[in-house]
């Protein structure tokens, strides 16, 4: 038996998402038998069906972010809070005196 | 829709649509038993597949279908002994499959010739489905035909030749049936269905290369009026959820 990996599209824009996995004897089967497990109630239009021993893998090792590299993580909040102690600044200097 | 068809045509269709139910209701016995679990769905939507028929068959012959269905008496049923038959080991349920399925595509396809249209557009619908039951059917016959297991492809042989005579009971016509051709409704005989089948059946084996004569194989077509031994007990198991409260509307 091989472990199939599912993925489903609807018809229309979406892409192809993944539906789960089965076991199967061979390619024809697995199709046969993904239709009747995953696709009674017409879950997608289209199928692939990827023995899971071609899928080329990263794992969690492998995709570990580096941390220490801090302007690899640009999400902004550096800019924005320069932009707010602007902002502030600003309007400190606009203010009637006392 | 009952009064549209003639008592030969409801008498016909009588007879296919308890086939289903019962097939349908031996296939389920299956649930959580299949040899694997993608199997095990996949030969339960199936026997959905064939309740589903034996529904549709019915809403042409009663417009309560639950009562219909389940609260006869034996003798009303005129399901052939094929279709009623437990099956306790996979590979006769399988090898079942396969004879029923191939027998089922040619009273299909014969109904979807029909003068009645609705009733050909039921057949239509049904055949459909009914390509991928013999697809399903025909996946298993052929690997397991074709494997190194000795035993496996013994057992399998066995099983269709111990089954095929009892499968010819599928081609027992019911009573007025002449009359239903004659009508327009029915478009084949079932002796002539016969014969397609033992050839269909025929080239299948030979594609799966095992040596099996079909034409040596002689059943008594079986009678349609009778029920075969453990029929009772497969009724009430039918009846048990609807005999908790008959009245009440499922």
């Amino acid at each position: 038996m091989r472990t199939y990996e599912v993925f489903l599209k609807r018809a229309g824009k979406e892409e192809f998402r993944h539906a789960g996995a089965l076991d199967a004897p061979d390619d024809d089967m697995a199709r046969l038998l993904a239709r009747e497990s995953y696709v009674r109630r017409g879950e997608g239009s289209l199928m692939w069906l990827v023995a899971r021993a071609n899928i080329v893998e990263g794992d969690s090792d492998f995709l570990e972010p580096n941390f220490d590299k801090p302007h690899r993580h640009n999400d902004g909040s550096n800019i924005a809070a320069r932009r707010k102690r602007q902002r502030s600044a600003a309007s400190a200097d606009t203010e009637p005196s006392a | 829709m009952t009064s549209e068809l003639s008592p030969a045509a409801a008498d016909y269709l009588l007879a296919f649509a308890d086939d289903e139910h019962m097939i349908g209701a031996r296939h389920t016995a299956w649930i959580g038993m299949g040899p694997f679990l993608e199997e095990d769905l996949a030969f339960c939507s199936i026997a959905q597949d064939e309740l589903g028929h034996a529904v549709a068959l019915y809403e042409f012959l009663t417009d309560d279908v639950d009562r219909f269905a389940l609260l006869r008496k034996p003798q009303e049923y005129r399901s052939c002994a094929f279709a009623e038959l437990e099956c306790g080991d996979w590979v006769d349920a399988l090898v079942r499959h396969w004879l029923y399925d191939r027998a089922e595509q040619l009273r299909w396809e014969a109904l979807s010739g029909s003068a009645n249209q609705s009733i050909s557009e039921v057949a239509v619908r049904a055949e459909r489905e009914e390509s991928f039951h013999r697809a399903h059917a025909e996946s298993f016959m052929s690997r397991i035909s074709a494997s190194n297991d000795t035993s496996s492809i013994s057992k399998l042989s066995e099983a269709i030749v111990r089954l095929l005579p009892v499968a010819q009971g599928i081609w027992q016509p019911s009573d007025r049936e002449e009359e239903a051709i004659r009508e327009g409704f029915a478009t084949a005989s079932s002796a002539s269905m016969a014969q397609s089948w033992n050839s269909m059946i025929q080239e299948d084996l030979l594609r799966w290369g095992l040596d099996i004569d079909v034409s040596s194989s002689t059943g008594a077509l079986g009678s349609r009026t009778e029920r075969s031994q453990g029929f009772e007990r497969l009724l009430a198991s039918l009846q048990e959820v609807i005999n908790i409260d008959p009245a009440t509307a499922w």
